[in-house]
């Protein structure tokens, strides 16, 4: 009996599509407290950064709760979904968010890839989404209206990179290497960008540029070509996984040049996979570390956030995120309203100056962050990060 | 068996009327019923639905390993990306073009490596695969876009009246494509185009001892399913509205053969439950959060070990066991 | 000229990990036709599990036998519990399915390859961890103005030694020839008396406990391991298993070395961003021409 079978998996299916639809969320009425998404990748690749982001985000909204709430006395409740580092989940992610109507606005995301597709889907449903670690620069020339980023963009810490360091450095002959990701490829080429003037004037020169393979453990080849290339000074572009591997296995083959990682390439990681002789002295070009950030919010920031899970994000991404939480909050606490086009318009054009764990916050008109500052870092003997002089 | 002459669609599925009625209702139904994003889990369904279709003309009914099938859909995604947003074509004039350029890309590219059997095959298509993947990532000629990858694709339109930018109206675009094709596979199974592949995939060196023209049967099948792969291509990319080398990993290609696996080689209404399985499972095991690829692996063994042939293997009328 | 030695030094030591690993694909493929996509994560879990012995057994281990001491007991130590590994995921994910045909244990091996990856990021965490820099020797040498590690040297020589006894065990001894000959022809063999459950465990352990001594050798020669990287090295491996003739032992070794010799030479001559294409782009010609591989048998496989 052929067909009796084949009714039962046509049942089965059934059973899973009747499943779906009973899962769905049905619309709850809870009025009461306020929801913030948060769009990040939880797991898959960049998970250490996604889950560090949510942390950041869950403190954020603890102090504020804290303090009495918005609204006079209104909670803040954080709704986490998964992007799983990735365009195509990023984008159910996103459209996950905007089905829900309790959520006010997004923190969105980790990777400029995969803020692509997610933020065409919150401009589409109109959904006020703050991008906290995405530098590509089109990201925010496309004329979108809800979409805004609280951390810098690539051109600005590569321009960073050419005004200090050949001077610091009295370095003519430049190295710029990057890792083929959005994030490494694009800040190299405004590095290259940001180094023209220098260029034309002759007091600069690019000796080499070229990309290395992500998640690839030998450089040594590459290495050993930048060698004959007699750079003064080595700028990379990546992550702190390579740039650690990079920097030892420089060194081991006769390296001797100053190393100049980007704002993703240093941290303590770093200095644990390099081991300390060799990560003394290297450099970075960030944004102000959480730990040297002079402000208040973010000293009290940093204080709730060790309490709770014993140790400072090591990135400065998270901080990020923490932050976009805080001027959501503000601007719904500010227009006493959660409309989407009320919060745009306010955050475009009236905040200002809003004081944040990173510095006082404001936007552009494009939705860029005003005013993001950047520090030359380095590791000094003890392995710590610190301002170099 | 009350199978006789009864061609195609019919054939395929041993339906009768009213079950067919209530799945097409089913499917009709869903999307007024849920929420978009269920809608849009919905739709990436019918996308795996039809690059499993596509990748088991190639793997199901000639059982040619193919492991780099992401690479035929990658073609289609960025023809469809770079045509639009630097020439202004429309997405639906660009549907047959994808497909067109995946085609060729297959023909050129299997040609000379047609005559490799087995693993040597699979090997290939890895590398051609991954060859694809890492030109997109070094951006040749200014045109991919490296690893941010192209951006700002339209909606599918024609002229202002009718335009696709929801997702239901995706939702329907992906399932009609998908049924077409279900349509078209099933007659060409029962053509003799289709018993001739399935004689190659059974004995080879009986097939040619029959006067069958392996290369060009072989050819044929990369060819086909690199071009359904393209319209997924082309679809997917005008609804992400960008489109990017994360999409288009070896681990993508590995979910499609496991798609065709789990379904059962060869059978059609198998590769839409292989493409459900292979979808819904990691929204369904969400609630296990970290643990959730852990069940999906075990989910993965378990069906092997149970059903080692898939879960709706073809039954063979005709030709075949 | 001291340039190209470096380069091939460095390619020679990154092509004998690809090596080793391609010699668990390569025997598991021979005697049972199946790609063990999970071969590659037993190699990152054995990395791993080198990691954690030598934080925490490193301090009772080197006191007793010193630094070399300490990493050789790692090795070990990592390698046995890979072969039980090996066995476990042999008897689970792949024994049932002996009986269905070689396509669903694919489906099989990359549902195993999923759980063990998983496992590595559940037990030790999704971020990278780093060997400790102080446990590994950091000795550097320049012979002739070309610049090598001690560490380099040690792992070249391990390899080749490894390679050499495995070679040995295969080609002269009355097992390797059973391995062979069920390798050849599986039902004849086991006529012929070979008990073939002997040779599968024989290979579910010696394979994994080779990925696992590979693991813990990569991870002191970068000092930084993830727990997706079993995907890269199994591809490179695999590739090198096809590149040597598949089932080819001797041949999986030289696939390696010869890979990794490529890979090097062609990110330092071509382009560094270009190195895996033109890797792949050797193999296809490669095949187009020698359609079983450098070493692979001429005869036509029958499918």
């Amino acid at each position: 009996m052929k067909n009796t079978k084949l009714t039962n998996y046509l049942m089965i299916l059934g059973w899973v599509m009747l499943a779906l639809v009973l899962s769905a969320p049905v619309a709850t009425a809870a009025e009461k407290p306020v929801v913030i998404g948060l769009q990040g990748p939880i797991t898959g690749p960049w998970a250490y950064e996604g889950q560090m982001a949510k942390q950041s985000c869950e403190i954020a909204a603890e102090l504020i709760n804290q303090k009495g709430g918005i609204l006079g006395g209104r909670m803040i409740e954080l709704r986490v979904v998964d992007d799983a580092g990735e365009p195509k989940t990023g984008a159910l992610a996103a459209t996950k968010l905007v089905g829900q109507k309790d959520v006010v606005a997004v923190v969105s995301t980790y990777g400029s890839s995969v803020c692509e597709p997610a933020s065409n889907i919150y401009e589409r449903y109109k959904k006020v989404n703050i991008g906290y670690g995405v530098t590509a620069v089109r990201l925010t020339q496309r004329d979108f209206k809800y979409f805004f980023r609280t951390c810098g963009r690539d051109d600005s810490q590569g321009k960073f990179f050419a005004d200090d360091v050949p001077k610091r450095f009295n370095a003519k002959r430049i190295a710029v290497m990057h890792d083929n990701t959005a994030f490494g490829k694009g800040l190299a080429e405004d590095t290259k960008r940001g180094l023209e003037p220098l260029i034309a004037a002759g007091t600069a020169e690019i000796v080499y540029f070229d990309a290395i393979t992500p998640g690839e453990k030998d450089f040594r080849v590459i290495l050993t070509k930048l060698r004959e290339t007699q750079p003064d000074v080595w700028y990379f572009t990546g992550y702190y996984a390579e740039a650690a591997l990079l920097i030892s296995q420089a060194r081991e083959i006769g390296i001797k040049c100053p190393f100049v990682g980007g704002n993703a390439a240093i941290n303590d990681e770093f200095v644990k996979i390099a081991g300390l002789d060799i990560a003394k002295g290297c450099y970075m070009t960030n944004e102000p570390l959480p730990g040297d950030l002079p402000y208040a919010e973010a000293k009290e920031f940093l204080k709730a956030y060790k309490e709770k899970f014993g140790e400072i994000p090591s990135s400065p991404w998270p901080i990020y995120a923490a932050d976009a939480l805080n001027i959501i909050a503000d601007a719904v606490d500010k227009t006493g309203s959660t409309k989407s086009d009320v919060l745009a318009e306010f955050l475009r054009n009236k905040a200002d100056g809003v004081p944040g764990i990173t510095g006082p916050i404001g936007f552009t008109a494009q939705g860029d962050r005003e005013g993001v500052p950047f520090y030359l870092y380095m590791v000094d003997d003890q392995g710590k990060i610190v301002v170099a002089e | 068996m009350q199978v006789k002459k009864i061609a195609g669609f019919d054939r395929i599925f041993y339906f009768r009327k009213k079950t067919f009625l209530g799945l097409l209702i089913l499917f009709g139904a869903y999307p007024f019923l849920v929420s978009n994003y269920y809608i849009d889990i919905g739709f990436f369904f019918g996308i795996y639905a039809l690059l499993g279709l596509s990748l088991n003309i190639v793997l199901g009914e000639v059982g040619l390993f193919d492991l780099g099938h992401a690479g035929f859909y990658a073609i289609g995604a960025y023809t469809t990306a770079i045509l639009n947003t630097k020439c202004g074509i429309p997405i639906f004039i660009l549907l047959p073009v994808s497909a067109l350029a995946a085609a060729l890309f297959a023909y050129m590219v299997c040609s000379p490596i047609i005559h490799l059997r087995g693993d040597y095959l699979c090997i290939v298509t890895i590398g051609m695969g991954e060859i694809v993947r890492l030109a997109l990532i070094n951006n040749p000629l200014d045109l991919t876009g490296g690893p941010n990858g192209v951006f700002g694709i339209d909606f599918p339109s024609v002229g202002n009246i009718f335009v696709i930018d929801s997702s239901i109206e995706y939702y329907f675009l992906i399932w009609v494509a998908v049924a077409l094709s279900i349509y078209g596979l099933s007659r060409l199974q029962q053509s003799r185009i289709g018993r001739a592949w399935n004689c190659i995939r059974e004995d080879e060196v009986a097939a040619k001892a029959n006067g069958i023209d392996v290369r060009y049967y072989k050819l044929l099948a990369f060819v086909l399913g690199a071009a359904l792969a393209g319209v997924a291509g082309n679809i997917y990319a005008s609804k992400l509205m960008c489109v990017s080398p994360e999409s288009f990993t070896f681990w993508e290609s590995c979910l499609m053969f496991c798609i065709v696996l789990i379904g059962g080689m060869g059978s059609i209404p198998g590769v839409l439950i292989g493409a459900a399985a292979i979808s819904l499972f990691p929204e369904i095991f969400r609630p296990f959060a970290m643990y959730r690829m852990l069940v999906f692996g075990g989910a993965m063994i378990l069906m092997m070990v149970f059903r080692p042939g898939g879960i709706w293997p073809r039954k063979r009328g005709i030709s075949g066991k | 000229m001291q340039v190209v030695f470096e380069q091939i030094i460095n390619g020679l030591t990154i092509g004998s990990f690809y090596g080793l690993i391609a010699l668990g694909y390569s025997m598991v493929y021979g005697v049972l036709k199946l790609i063990n996509f999970a071969h590659g994560d037993f190699f990152a879990l054995g990395s791993y599990l080198g990691y954690t012995l030598l934080i925490f057994g490193s301090a009772f281990v080197t006191s007793l036998f010193g630094l070399w001491g300490g990493m050789i007991a790692a090795m070990l130590v990592a390698a046995i519990c890979l072969a039980f590994v090996g066995i476990l995921v042999e008897r689970v994910a792949y024994r049932p399915i002996y009986p269905a045909g070689r396509l669903p244990a694919v489906v099989s091996a990359l549902g195993a390859s999923i759980i063990l990856q998983n496992v590595i990021m559940v037990i030790w965490g999704p971020r990278y961890q780093a060997y400790p820099a102080k446990l590994i020797p950091n000795i550097h040498l320049q012979v002739w103005g070309v610049h090598i590690t001690v560490l380099q040297l040690v792992i070249l020589l391990l390899s080749f030694f490894i390679m050499a006894v495995l070679y040995y065990i295969i080609q002269r001894t009355t097992f390797g020839a059973a391995i062979r000959a069920s390798a050849m022809d599986r039902d004849t063999a086991a006529l012929m008396g070979i008990n073939f459950n002997k040779v599968i465990f024989f290979i579910f352990t010696l394979g994994p406990a080779l990925g696992a001594l590979t693991g813990v050798m990569v991870g002191m020669y970068y000092r930084q391991i993830s727990f997706t990287m079993g995907w890269n090295y199994g591809l490179k491996a695999f590739t090198a298993t096809i590149l040597g003739g598949i089932g080819n032992l001797p041949g999986a070794m030289f696939g390696g070395l010869i890979l990794g010799v490529l890979e090097m030479l062609g990110a330092a001559y071509i382009s560094a961003a270009w190195k895996d294409v033109f890797v792949f782009l050797i193999l296809i010609m490669v095949l187009i021409f020698r359609p079983t591989g450098l070493f692979g048998e001429t005869t036509a496989e029958k499918v």
